[in-house]
């Protein structure tokens, strides 16, 4: 991979040509080059051309999705995510548009969704050609109780897929920021891919900080709720534990109406950090100790009642990524390292993993949700600021 | 409405596979399903065999998570493992409601009875107020212990003439499996004659090397026979169960196929590996600048320096292997970088991983 790194110069020729800069987004960005305008033109359609868009099979606030085909090859489908033009950006491109067209560009793994070119069409939009994605998302699969039983070689399977998708963007120092079950697609092969990129973000520099308003709160780590503006790739390590056990209870595992209810559903089922069991916590801007006494933190042998199905193996791995402390919780690497991918049962294999036929309709669903209801500036649906004034009291 | 109490809908009859190890039957002739009615999720015989026979564990269907035991674990009597344990309740409420017409004074004393039967039945089988329902039941156990025993003595004695049956069918079943023995030891002994003829020749003096070569060529050939008169026999099985998709040869191959896969270890990483060509990352570089983050307030977040030192280092060695005359005029761009040579992680990729 470090050898990847370091090819950035010859690759970013060759990205040229995959994926037309024509109508870049990037183009206030001060690395990208500017063709002139008229071959920009030509080289969007370029792109255009290869494309064609079939029927519209869904409909969002954000984008429209339409199934679409390769010209030449009908049997290739793909996904043509028609960005709507925000009236109120000033670009007319919101910023979540941008990050995930700018990360799904550079992330090219497996398990990550493939973004095949990006081009405008006429009204200035900006379309994304995606990999089409029938079977629908891992959600789905969960939900769906009267249809799929699966077992532990199946969670097993499937988390390693997670595991890799999460540990090549922290790899390529991306932070993926909305990890959950919703936004893990599930291919025709059975393959996961790690989808949704609207709120990712390059690893931050030292004193560089970043926003807690980030995760969709279920799946959202301690540190975030204490609003702290200093954190690492682990808050995605957070988030892949609570898909975990939600795959093995097939509910969620840590849920609430509020961001107070969340967290409180945290302490109840992990245990109230403290100085003692996450020094300096207490520092941290939203830190608030919860109704005392002091709810110790959960057992083994507590974990072993809800998560049995797991073995002892599975909990330990289940319990170091709901660490408390972020810098006690196993980095994505540690997760893929962890010895419960290496004992038996082995994972699945994917293509016989039990998969729902989603279709064309759910396909569109995913897509067109885009990002989550939170994220920075972005006015009314940022997500709600934590109230801990009646928990302080 | 309780999470486990869910119980899976009628699975479809093609394919039908074991949602834990994922062996299809069609792949497995001899696949037995069972189930446990603590929860009614089927797996496979040797599922059960391999999770339950240290004792009793966690049901290994994700959302379940009840206790079983091997000792209880049965082949269901229904496809239909809804229908299964609908039965199971109503057979478990009718061994202790166990009147019959003529223990009542009246046609609606007795249609009373069965109403509330059917009440407590009822909540058992949806899940309603089940507590109460089992509560109930227990009661009238309790209550009538003496009664239940005399009945059941009297149903018994109308069922016995419909066990006699049954030990008749069992008896012929045996008969049949006994002739199946007889036929294989038939085969063993054919064998066993072969091999007493070879020794006989090579003890005339015969050539070995040619008298092993046939008496082994005809043993193979009668293996051959033997084998495709089996094959026959079950696609003939396979034709009259309406369910003849694969052929005993694709099946073979399948399996072989599967195997060969099963050798490689799982790799989590699936080959990919975080070696950095050019560096080794330090545990610290004594960045004073960097002491700062020490401090809770920046700590406490999870913030790692090291992930910060890697970046750093990845970036500033990145373009190392690329010459001058190679590259645009561009200048190099900062954050994007990173991410923009994994394109090359594309199978057309030359590296080594
Ligand atoms: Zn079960
Ligand atoms: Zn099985």
């Amino acid at each position: 991979m470090a050898k990847l790194q370091e090819k950035t110069l010859t690759l970013l020729s060759n990205n040229k040509s995959t994926i037309s800069t024509a109508n870049s987004p990037f183009s206030d960005t001060s690395n990208d080059y500017a063709p002139p305008a008229d071959l920009a033109a030509a080289l969007n359609e370029q792109e255009k051309h290869k494309y064609i868009r079939l029927k519209q099979i869904g409909s969002g606030t954000y984008a429209n999705v339409y199934k679409g085909h390769l010209r030449a090859d009908p049997s290739s489908l793909v996904a043509i995510k028609k960005m709507k033009v925000q009236t109120d950006y000033k670009e007319g491109l919101s910023m979540d548009s941008i990050r995930e067209i700018k990360f799904l560009q550079e992330l090219s793994h497996p398990n990550i969704i493939a973004l095949h070119s990006v081009f405008s069409s006429k009204d200035q939009n900006i379309n994304l050609v995606i990999e089409f994605m029938p079977h629908g998302d891992l959600e789905m699969v969960i939900k769906d109780h009267d249809h799929v039983a699966y077992g532990l070689a199946d969670v097993k399977a499937w988390m390693g897929m997670l595991g890799r998708a999460t540990w090549f963007c922290h790899e390529n120092f991306v932070l993926h920021r909305d990890i959950k079950p919703s936004n893990v697609l599930i291919a025709a092969d059975g393959q996961l891919k790690l989808s949704d990129f609207g709120l990712a973000r390059s690893f931050a520099d030292p004193y560089q900080p970043m926003t807690h308003l980030v995760i969709t709160n279920w799946y959202r780590p301690p540190e975030l709720f204490y609003k702290a503006k200093y954190y690492s790739g682990v808050v995605d390590v957070w988030s892949c534990g609570c898909v975990l056990a939600q795959l093995v209870l097939r509910s969620a595992y840590i849920h609430g109406e509020t961001d107070m209810q969340v967290l409180d559903a945290i302490v109840q089922a992990l245990g109230q950090p403290t100085e003692e069991n996450w020094p300096g916590v207490s520092k941290l801007e939203n830190y608030v100790m919860m109704k005392p006494p002091t709810r110790p933190l959960t057992s083994k042998a507590e974990m072993m009642n809800l998560f049995g199905t797991l073995g002892p193996v599975g909990v330990d791995l289940l319990m170091a990524m709901l660490a408390l402390d972020p810098r006690k919780r196993l980095t994505s690497k540690q997760v893929l390292e962890h010895e419960f991918f290496k004992i038996a049962p082995r994972p699945t294999k994917a293509a016989d993993l039990p998969k729902k036929g989603g279709g064309e309709k759910q396909a569109a669903e995913d897509l067109k949700r885009k990002a989550t209801l939170l994220g920075e500036g972005r006015g009314g649906k940022v997500a709600k600021k934590l109230d801990f004034g009646a928990a302080r009291r | 409405m309780q999470r486990n109490g869910a119980v899976p809908a009628p699975f479809e009859d093609a394919e039908e596979e074991c949602p834990i190890c994922h062996s299809k039957r069609y792949l497995r002739k001899d696949m037995k399903f069972m189930i446990n009615p603590e929860c009614y999720h089927k797996m496979c015989e040797s599922c059960v065999d391999r999770i339950f026979s240290h004792g009793p564990a966690a049901c290994p269907v994700a959302g379940c998570n009840k206790t079983l035991r091997r000792a209880r674990f049965r082949k269901p009597t229904f496809r239909d493992l809804q229908m299964e344990r609908e039965v199971d309740i109503r057979r478990r409420v009718a061994e202790v409601f166990n009147r019959e017409e003529v223990d009542f004074d009246t046609l609606k004393d007795y249609n009373d009875y069965l109403n509330d039967v059917e009440d407590v039945t009822f909540n058992l089988i949806q899940n309603i107020d089940v507590e109460e329902a089992e509560a109930k039941l227990d009661a009238y156990a309790a209550a009538n212990k003496q009664l239940i025993q005399s009945n059941m003595k009297r149903a018994k004695e109308g069922v016995d003439t419909f066990r006699a049956r049954q030990e008749a069918a069992k008896e012929s079943a045996q008969q049949r499996r006994k002739a199946a023995l007889q036929e294989e030891e038939e085969t063993r002994r054919e064998e066993e004659e072969e091999r007493r003829n070879l020794l006989k020749a090579l003890d005339a003096g015969g050539d070995a090397e040619v008298l092993t070569r046939q008496s082994q060529e005809a043993m193979r050939y009668r293996a051959q026979i033997r084998k495709e008169a089996l094959a026959n026999e079950i696609s003939a099985n396979e034709n009259a169960n309406g369910s003849a998709q694969f052929t005993i040869r694709g099946l073979k191959k399948h399996v072989e196929k599967e195997e060969e896969e099963e050798e490689k270890p799982y790799d989590p990483f699936d080959g990919l590996s975080d070696k950095r060509e050019y560096f080794v990352l330090q545990e610290d570089y004594g960045w004073e600048n960097y002491d700062r983050l020490n401090k809770p307030e920046y700590s406490a977040g999870g913030y790692n320096i090291h992930e910060y030192y890697n970046r750093a280092l990845c970036e500033a060695f990145s373009g190392l292997g690329v010459f001058i005359g190679d590259s645009s005029d561009e200048a190099p761009p900062a954050v994007a970088s990173a991410g923009a040579a994994l394109a090359a992680a594309s199978p057309m990729s030359d590296d080594v991983f």
